[in-house]
């Protein structure tokens, strides 16, 4: 991009984004120090610590999130780790990467009610083994869902996860020389795990420690998936934090922002820890690594991890298309393995909605993508010239990390601060307030996706361009965008399913007043009843689907169309 | 002195207010012409949905007042709104102009000074129809005081179910219920505090088994809360070893509960809804041998109510809804098992004979009770104690 003053850009983009962020931890701060005029509190204090301190359930909350929200990310990033190694260029494994869209655009919690349906003791598995094989003819008396220890919460969080990481590698992988690689070491006799864990994996993970990192924040701090799957006496300190905020009495908020504040602080340190103990180990295994030898003992470590991980994936897609089922049902009981009446009714009821709520829905989601990858590529640009300039390979922004604040602090006391803001602006319940908020949890994601390639491309193609012929602006679309295309598409399709799921930031920008498939579907959802939530879920995730499907499919066709079309119009045209 | 005369000039001028209040009405009427009502309510049942918008379509006929249904999944949403909006000085033209609530989100908005009002007692609907004294609830929102700053719209009572086919002489006590859950066990649960229903069932349990009723209905502060409720906790201790799951989880809802009876997992789900299970047999979410119960000794009933925030930009249409809603016509439409099945809050006696035999024909779902069936209904207790045992529960069960 033809871009001057880099810098003033870089401060403007940094100003817009800090005001939000802060005013939202404002919001977030005042109120842990007691001191919310709202309710009558106008002096500081540190009673909402002392409170939250005191309460027991605080701590068993703290230790089943640390729990979950490390234990998570871990397994899901050795499992991705692990697939990547087994199948990565391999042709069955084109086939498993466009699965994996589907899993990506379904929202959390309707994948967590499939697991929800297909673990639980009157859940899909017990029923197909009962009660023939089992003897039972009611469900067992068994803890396989919301188990105390969190399994089935980390098992759900895996489930999401992996897929992600999974997705986000395969785009780093093309800033990785990999082929060569692997051709390389194969030459020299090197096993295919033991390549990957001493050579590739080391290379891909600092440029995915971003993504692993939101991952982590994510299980951290996630609350729709653990009020469905986690365990509930106690829950996970997110969902505490929760009922406190929406604890009728108002007094609760001030204990549960100091609980967000904790959290966050948390988060930070959990971080902290997280990078810590990545230096501590590759510094151990870096003798391992360079010793020589073809392969290890460790690399089982990878082969079990494909097994683990194959599984995670086959049950992501069980409960994925029980879901569908349910929407068709109309009795269903246990032991029977499908439906034992069928209905249109549930579906019947849900196809209004989705012609009535299409173009809210899609115009919020494509405008906010749309500005997302905009900004990204603006943001991306002044990083690239200023690298270029100081010659620093990883010179950070101060964007590149505020925009991930949005996403790594507890939404509800955020949301409450931004909430005060908009309402100072007058901006509430406006159209454009939705696009703003949807944008700040979008940009993240697409910035994410994109920054990867977008720092990899080869600069040359586009010098090249130029010094034929001197139109930079025409080139940078036409040369670099183009050749950016994959990473352009799927960075837009990752922004529009992440948009769709906006159910809180919609329903408090909006007021209300501006339904989406979301904010419908969560609110009919509330019920817990099946049917509606694998009918909801459809709804939900039907746009997202189509986009990813699409983002897969047209950039491997565009330039074939284009010429076709140009042949066309050339064929019409009287020269 | 001073108290006095204060009091007698009120009461003159309340005296006075009365007389005008035909013409206040009429005004009301005039000023909500042409206003929207943006109705912030729980829109987790597609029959209740369907209700609103039937209201909806026939109060834009008669009163030129549009109803927009704001469909939450928590009424705690619409609270944190307001809250919102107070906080940023919002103190007109605010975003929600009626909830739907009742019991800790009630007195948690009318103790902050979120609400308009009073106003619920100048309805037509209510003057004409509401017996003030036909149930505690009216006027005694879990024991918080109404004064007409919300509007009755419907009442619930608790009513258990089960499924003859598994069980057919459920346990009608507390004892026998823990007795069952012995015998059974994994078979019995109660939905999670704080989610209502599950306060209630403490709030139930705690009726039947202490032996200082009467503490119940004053604030927590004022009586021994552990001497009140040690035989709740010792009762609950046996209970939750037996219970479904090993008390280790519990469901968070009552819809869930009615997921987990149609499952099997579980044998007897409570509800709020009397007309829960002949609506969900309908739907094909339970058996239809399924059938509604009541404890012998009565069970816990309270009423939902409509109130209107301080800062709503169409108070008078929001009036105009609630008294619409209050009309015999919206009640008997209510009450209908195959709309909604929700009571109706109008006094049987004030309503005309028309009505009356209107209300008479209404048919049950096959697993819903009678009124008589249902009883004499126990008074919630004071809103302080929601909190009070909650607080106990979880430190007690979840930590």
């Amino acid at each position: 991009m033809p871009l001057k003053h880099t810098k003033w850009i870089t401060v403007l983009i940094a100003a817009i984004m800090t005001l939000p962020i802060f005013i939202g931890l404002i919001g977030t701060l005042l109120p842990a120090f007691q001191y919310f005029p709202p309710i009558g509190e106008y002096h500081f204090s540190t009673q909402p610590w002392q409170n939250m301190f005191a309460e027991s359930e605080f701590y068993s909350s703290l230790k089943l999130t640390l729990i979950t929200g490390v234990g998570a990310p871990l397994l899901a990033l050795w499992l991705a780790f692990s697939l990547l190694a087994w199948g990565y260029q391999r042709p069955f494994f084109r086939k498993i990467e466009t699965l994996l869209s589907p899993i990506l655009a379904v929202p959390h919690a309707a994948i967590a009610i499939g697991l929800l349906f297909l673990l639980s003791p009157s859940g899909w598995l017990v029923r197909i083994f009962s009660p023939w094989l089992s003897g039972f003819v009611r469900p067992p008396n068994w803890i396989t869902v919301q188990d105390p220890y969190g399994l089935s919460l980390i098992f759900a969080l895996v489930v999401k996860e992996m897929p992600y990481l999974l997705f986000v590698m395969l785009a780093a992988m093309k800033s990785l020389q990999a082929r060569e690689t692997i051709h390389a070491c194969q030459a020299l006799g090197y096993g295919r795990f033991a390549l990957w864990r001493k050579v590739l994996i080391p290379q891909l993970y600092p440029i995915i420690r971003l993504p692993i990192f939101i991952v982590v924040a994510f299980s951290l701090t996630v609350v729709d998936l653990a009020l469905v799957i986690g365990p509930n006496t106690p829950s996970t300190l997110a969902v505490t934090l929760y009922r406190w905020f929406n604890n009728p009495d108002l007094a609760m908020r001030l204990m549960g922002s100091a609980g967000a504040v904790f959290l966050m602080i948390t988060i930070i340190l959990v971080l902290g820890g997280w990078e810590f103990c990545h230096r501590c180990l590759s510094k151990l295994t870096r003798y391992e690594r360079s010793n020589g030898r073809r392969c290890g003992a460790t690399d089982n470590l990878l082969g079990s991890g494909v097994i683990l991980g194959l599984i995670t994936l086959v049950s992501a897609f069980i409960a994925l298309m029980l879901l569908p089922v349910w929407s068709l049902a109309k009795r269903w009981r246990f032991p029977d393995a499908l439906p034992s009446k069928w209905t249109w009714d549930n579906i019947e009821r849900a196809t209004p909605l989705l012609i009535e709520l299409t173009s809210n829905t899609l115009s919020i989601a494509l405008i906010a993508t749309i500005m997302a990858c905009a900004a990204s590529l603006l943001m991306l640009e002044t990083k690239r010239k200023s690298m270029e300039e100081s010659n620093k390979p990883t010179e950070q922004h101060a964007f590149d990390w505020l925009i991930y604040v949005p996403i790594l602090l507890p939404q509800i006391g955020f949301l409450f601060g931004l909430h005060v803001l908009l309402i100072y602006l007058d901006l509430n319940g406006s159209f454009c307030a939705i696009i703003a908020l949807h944008l700040m949890y979008v940009l993240p994601y697409v910035y994410l996706t994109l920054k990867g390639p977008y720092l990899a491309y080869n600069e040359n193609y586009l010098l090249q361009a130029n010094r034929l012929r001197y139109r930079p602006w025409h080139h940078y679309v036409s040369v670099k965008l183009a050749m950016l295309k994959p990473s352009l598409f799927t960075a837009f399709a990752m922004g529009f399913s992440v948009s769709i799921a906006q159910y809180l930031p919609t329903l408090i920008a909006g007021e209300g007043r501006h339904s989406t498939l979301t904010t419908e579907a969560v609110a009919r959802a509330a019920s817990g009843d099946r049917k509606q939530v694998g009918s909801m879920a459809l709804l939900q995730a039907f746009f997202p689907v189509i986009v990813f499907w699409l983002a897969q499919i047209i950039p491997a066709r565009w330039t074939k169309w284009r010429l076709a079309m140009k042949t066309l119009f050339k064929k019409g045209s009287p020269c | 002195m001073i108290k006095s005369l204060a009091a007698a000039s009120i009461t003159a001028a309340l005296a006075f207010s009365s007389l005008p209040a035909q013409a206040d009405w009429q005004d009301t009427l005039q000023e909500a012409k042409g206003q929207t009502v943006y109705f912030n309510a729980w829109g987790g049942a597609d029959n209740i949905n369907d209700y609103i918008q039937w209201a909806a379509d026939r109060i834009k006929n008669e009163y030129d007042v549009t109803l927009k249904h704001i469909k939450l999944a928590d009424t705690s949403d619409a609270v944190n709104r307001v809250l919102a909006e107070k906080t940023a000085g919002k103190h007109k033209k605010g975003s929600i102009d009626l909830i739907w609530l009742n019991g800790e989100n009630f007195r948690a908005m009318k103790d902050n000074q979120l609400l308009f009002g009073p106003f619920s007692q100048s309805l037509p609907n209510y003057i004409k129809y509401v017996d003030e004294s036909a149930r505690q609830s009216i006027t005694q929102d879990f024991g918080t005081n109404v004064d007409g700053m919300e509007s009755p719209w419907g009442m619930a009572q608790v009513i258990f179910m089960h499924d003859t086919e598994t069980l057919k002489n459920p346990p009608k006590s507390m004892p026998e219920l823990l007795a069952y859950a012995k015998a059974n066990p994994g078979r019995v649960t109660y939905s999670e505090p704080p989610q209502h229903l599950g306060v209630t069932f403490l709030k139930q349990a705690l009726y039947e088994l202490t032996s200082n009723r009467d503490a119940l209905s004053q604030p927590v502060s004022n009586v021994d809360f552990y001497a009140v409720t040690a035989p709740l906790w010792s009762y609950l201790d046996e209970l939750n070893k037996v219970a479904w799951r090993s008390g280790q989880n519990f469901p968070s809802s009552s819809e869930e509960m009615m997921r987990l009876l149609d499952d099997q997992e579980i044998d007897i789900a409570l509800s709020f809804d009397i007309s829960a299970a002949s609506v969900q047999i309908d739907q094909g979410n339970l058996p239809d041998t399924v059938r509604s119960y009541i404890f012998d000794q009565g069970t816990i009933g309270n009423t939902h109510f409509l109130a209107i925030p301080y800062n709503s930009s169409a108070s008078a249409g929001a009036q105009v809804v609630a008294n619409f809603l209050l009309s015999p016509e919206a009640q008997i439409r209510k009450q209908m098992p195959t709309i909604w099945g929700d009571l109706s809050v109008l006094s049987y006696k004030k309503l005309s004979k028309a009505d009356q035999a209107k209300f008479d024909a209404l048919p049950r779902g096959i697993a819903t009770l009678s009124i008589a069936e249902l009883g004499e209904t126990l008074p919630e207790p004071h809103s302080s104690w929601v909190e009070a045992l909650e607080t106990e529960w979880r430190k007690r069960y979840a930590k």
